[in-house]
């Protein structure tokens, strides 16, 4: 058999008796194959140097699955699925995974890094005893072993040595030479390019005679003292100078007094994001307020836009409609600008005292709606910044949709003698919305999390008043746990802003399966037609 | 069929293991001949680094070629410095005279100024971010709280720095965070046609905003709604404060003044404003809309920044640059500082020390970021001989500045001190209830939960 593989991995277009036997095909897979193992080999080795142990076991689970499934005759049916699997597992149900474990985490600022990081930090920190003395220090180098040696001073006395790695002092006189037996003194251009070997250097002899150069200071060294030291029995860090113990208290070392040690590592901290989240006066006092306008922010989007956009696909499918191609071309602009750059720009053409619609309307009617001082006129404003935003979608959709409608019933009804009205209402609508119902489902989804417009427009507001956390008449859920996450608490916490999203998507898991619920109520009265 | 299955697993295994030796991550475990043909014939540029990285193993492995010693001096350690778009060509030219003096390698990475610090967070902790960080003063709060930022020791140079910038780049563990370079901050500014003699108060303000408004001017002092940086010198005109300060200077978290007396004496003056009619309730002006104001004559007076003076010197309006106008007591901006941090994770800690102490701190490199990009210096010597008048009464609006508190508690005022001005902007609380409001919320905020 000479099948011709067509590039896709695995051969997917072979039929399953085919395949295997072909040379050809089989090279092709292993090589393929060898590839994505060396890759993920490789990946693997990277991750696990930088801890990442989880994503690296994902990795590998996923790599030994697409070996077993591309080399097994048995698995063939999998291959056709297996890559759209990896992926999936990889984009969507990792991320997911890993932010239900992060909303059980402290992570987030000031618990940013690993603990044997943070252990690592502390532990690195000097200092130096009282009487110590300060030495200014000369390097030298041996050109044939590499090594250093480091020439001290003691600028109160006078006193000079040498000191080199693992050896005690010896004491020298007079000034630096240009060679101390065969060791060179390193030129002053190259003294910056060797720092950074120097200062990782402990010279002198173990225990009590070790020099290090200063980490701060260029050209000072002494006998520096570790600040702390880690005693692993009683997870604590022992502060050497002052005696005192800093225990590990939800992933940050701190002593009796409260006082705490930076930085601080992440770790799981079972349901405590969750308990701040339910026992969170900010959340108690504005959530259902912030709820409802969320629902109805989004109930509305999705009516408004479907109906604007389905009211113009009808008018544009009337065939003697003139000028209709560039018209509809025309419709479809707000659809391709960004809300970046659209929303303020409408908030600019709004504004009470610049902006031209305002201006006109004083003109015209002697008033203005405060669009973003006022409850209300600031939720009408958002709603009709996101009507123009969202319509052109609509309009495509249902223009599409109106093109699959069987034209005979519509003669039939002709023929019962229904009117316009009545042949929207019980045969268009229904049939649209059987079409479009899921859609619908999604842009209200979509609006539910409008972070983009919300944000833009007013940041949220104008603020309400009377609550003990800032927030304004416009917040949606999106926003409010935003400000709540990041913005005031004065701390970027990613475990309980994990948390909160944890929340949202059960919300919105909910919401979803009621309205497909009626969805699915919508085509069995679809098929009734 | 299972015999055949393992043939071709243990082919593949083969295989890729190859492909991993040739792709130039040489595992501990691979051995050493393997790794050397591996370097000979492919030599991968991503080793080299892993090489100096571990500068304790070369002090012991003998090195028998004798160029290696050549060697050495060309490639010697890499420092990386992240900045932003203005300080790149400065850090670019003074780089590469130092580095072909000292034969160290530097790498200069731009990032837009937003970028750098929340990059910085994330690469930092895995090794991943620069040696030196160009950034703001009040980063260091939230830097620092996560262990990213190494103390400073500005050696003999620190008479030549600004007290205030220092104190600025200071955290309340004594320590400093950052070597300062440019300084900035806020003033009184008012256009000379409309507003002849520049107010020494804010009653004056309120009286010379009222004579051209009734002379058919749209506004005479304009500000934006909201945004506590911009209000903070009415507030401290009036006796407010953010924060209160400990005796050394450093700022108190426990000690909150949004509602003391002078705080909400600064909300009554501003609402004052709205009462008088001298700005509209609801305007929702924003920071574009204050400065295209002032351009178009709309406006006789704002307070803003250096920032605002290319705008209006294109626009052409006369405009003069005052101190912050007093209440019961001279107002004090907020003092910026940017200045360049030093990466706690960094493999070259002295090094980077070494280069901002003998490299960045002399004034021939303090007056190139000057010419660059000229912003007002925090290096005296440069900051003495400015000539610009612009800047020059920049500075001395900026004499009695507070540095914005780089506490990480900062964070939680913006929002619901925000929210108190704006709620007076748009006329729907009185300056008591808006100046508890805002009280509560950020208390409550910073205590967590």
């Amino acid at each position: 058999m000479s099948t011709r593989l067509q590039g896709a991995p695995g051969g997917a277009q072979a039929p399953p008796d085919a395949a295997p036997n072909s040379l050809t095909a089989l090279l092709f897979r292993i090589v393929l194959l060898a590839v994505i193992d060396a890759m993920a080999i490789w990946i693997v080795y990277r991750m696990v140097g930088d801890g990442y142990w989880p994503l690296a076991a994902v990795l590998i689970f996923i790599t030994i699955g697409l070996n077993i499934v591309f080399l097994s005759g048995r698995m063939y049916p999998l291959r056709y699925i297996a890559p759209g699997l990896a992926l999936m597992i990889i984009m969507v149900l990792y991320p997911i995974l890993f932010t239900v474990y992060v909303s059980f985490t402290n992570y987030g600022q000031g618990h940013l890094v690993s603990k044997q990081d943070a252990i690592g930090q502390i532990e690195s920190q000097t200092y130096l005893p009282e009487d110590a003395a300060v030495y200014s220090w000369t390097a030298y180098q041996n050109p044939a072993t590499n090594a250093y040696m480091l020439w001290m001073t003691n600028p109160d006395t006078g006193e000079s040595f040498t000191v080199t790695e693992g050896e005690a002092p010896v004491a020298r006189s007079g000034e630096a030479p240009a060679q101390i037996d065969d060791f060179v003194q390193v030129p002053q251009n190259q003294l910056f390019s060797k720092l950074t070997e120097i200062a990782a250097i402990s010279f002198g002899l173990p225990p009590d005679q070790v020099f290090q150069v200063s980490q701060t200071r260029l050209g000072q060294a002494a006998q520096y003292e570790s600040l702390y030291t880690y005693d692993a029995a009683q997870d604590a860090m022992l502060n050497q100078q002052t005696g005192e113990l800093y225990r590990n208290v939800n992933g940050v070392y701190a002593s009796e007094s409260g006082q705490q040690l930076s930085p601080g590592f992440a770790t799981p901290v079972g349901v405590n994001n969750y308990q701040r989240l339910f026992g969170d006066p900010a959340l108690r006092s504005s959530f259902l307020l912030v709820f409802l306008w969320t629902l109805i922010f989004a109930a509305l989007s999705v009516l408004f836009t479907f109906a604007l956009g389905m009211f113009l696909a009808i008018m544009f499918d009337v065939p003697e409609m003139p000028l209709r191609a560039p018209l509809r071309s025309l419709l479809l602009i707000p659809y391709t600008i960004p809300a970046f750059v659209a929303v303020p720009v409408w908030v600019g053409l709004l504004n009470p005292q610049f902006g031209i619609i305002s201006e006109t309307m004083y003109t015209l009617i002697g008033w203005a709606p405060p669009w973003f001082s006022d409850p209300f006129w600031a939720k009408v404003g958002v709603l009709l910044v996101q009507l123009w935003l969202g319509f052109p979608y609509m309009f495509v959709v249902v223009t599409g949709a109106l093109q699959t409608l069987p034209k005979d019933i519509y003669e039939a009804a002709d023929i019962d003698g229904a009117n316009a009205w009545n042949k929207f209402r019980s045969m268009t609508l229904p049939l649209l919305l059987v079409t479009v119902g899921p859609l619908l489902v999604a842009s209200f989804a979509f609006n539910f999390n409008n972070f983009t417009v919300i944000d833009l427009y007013a940041r949220g507001g104008p603020p309400m008043t009377g609550v003990s956390t800032p927030v304004g008449h416009t917040d949606i859920l999106a926003t409010y746990t935003y400000r709540i996450a990041f913005g005031s608490t004065g701390r970027s916490d990613y475990g309980y802003a994990s948390a909160i999203t944890m929340m949202i998507f059960i919300i919105l898991f909910f919401i979803t399966q009621l309205q497909f619920r009626y969805t699915n109520m919508l085509e069995e009265r679809g098929r009734n037609v | 069929m299972r015999n055949r299955l393992l043939i071709l697993l243990s082919l593949l295994v083969i295989s890729a293991m190859v492909l991993a030796a040739c792709g130039g991550a040489a595992t501990p475990a691979a051995p050493a001949e393997e790794a050397t043909v591996a370097e000979a014939t492919e030599a991968p540029a991503e080793e080299a680094p892993a090489e100096e990285e571990a500068p304790a193993e070369a002090t012991e492995a003998p090195a028998e070629e004798a160029g290696s010693d050549a060697a050495a001096a060309t490639d010697g350690p890499t420092l990386t410095i992240w900045t932003d778009s203005n300080r790149a060509p400065v850090l670019e030219e003074i780089g590469a005279a130092f580095a072909e003096e000292n034969g160290v390698t530097l790498d200069i990475v731009q990032k837009g100024f937003g970028d750098l610090r929340g990059d910085f967070i994330v690469a930092a902790p895995t090794g991943e971010g620069p040696d030196i960080l160009l950034g703001a003063h009040d980063w260091i709060g939230e830097l620092n709280a996560s262990g990213l930022l190494s103390p400073i020791d500005l050696g003999d140079n620190a008479d030549n720095f600004a007290e205030n910038a220092v104190a600025a780049f200071t955290y309340p563990d004594g320590n400093l965070y950052g070597m300062p370079l440019a300084v900035e901050n806020i003033a009184l500014i008012y256009n000379t046609d409309m507003v002849p003699e520049a107010p020494a108060t804010f009653d004056e303000v309120a009286t010379i905003s009222q004579e051209l408004k009734d002379g058919g001017a749209k506004y005479g002092f304009l500000r934006m709604a909201g945004d506590p940086y911009h209000f903070y010198p009415i507030q401290t005109a009036f006796g407010g404060y953010i924060f209160g300060k400990n005796d050394d200077g450093s700022y108190n978290a426990e000690d909150l003044g949004l509602n003391n007396e002078g705080s909400v004496a600064s909300l009554e003056w501003y609402n004052s404003l709205f009462e008088d009619g001298l700005l509209d309730v609801g305007a929702n002006i924003d920071h574009d809309l204050m400065t295209s104001a002032f351009q178009n004559g709309e406006a006789a007076m704002f307070i803003g920044g250096p920032w605002t003076l290319a705008g209006i010197r294109e626009a052409g309006v006369p405009y003069a640059i005052a101190n912050i106008p007093s209440g019961t007591e001279p107002g004090r901006p907020f003092l910026g500082v940017q200045g360049l941090m030093i990466n706690s994770f960094s493999e070259n800690q002295l090094l980077a020390q070494a280069f901002l102490q003998n490299v960045i701190a002399t004034d021939e490199s303090m007056q190139a970021f000057y010419d660059t990009d000229p912003r007002l210096p925090a290096w005296k010597p440069t900051a003495d001989s400015i000539e610009d008048p612009d800047l020059q009464a920049f500075l001395a609006a900026g004499a009695n500045a507070d540095p914005m508190p780089n506490i990480p508690e900062m964070n939680a005022v913006w929002g619901g001190w925000g929210d108190a001005i704006t709620l007076i902007a748009n006329g729907t609380a009185t300056p008591q209830e808006a100046a508890d409001q805002a009280q509560e919320q950020v208390s409550s905020a910073i205590a967590g939960e």
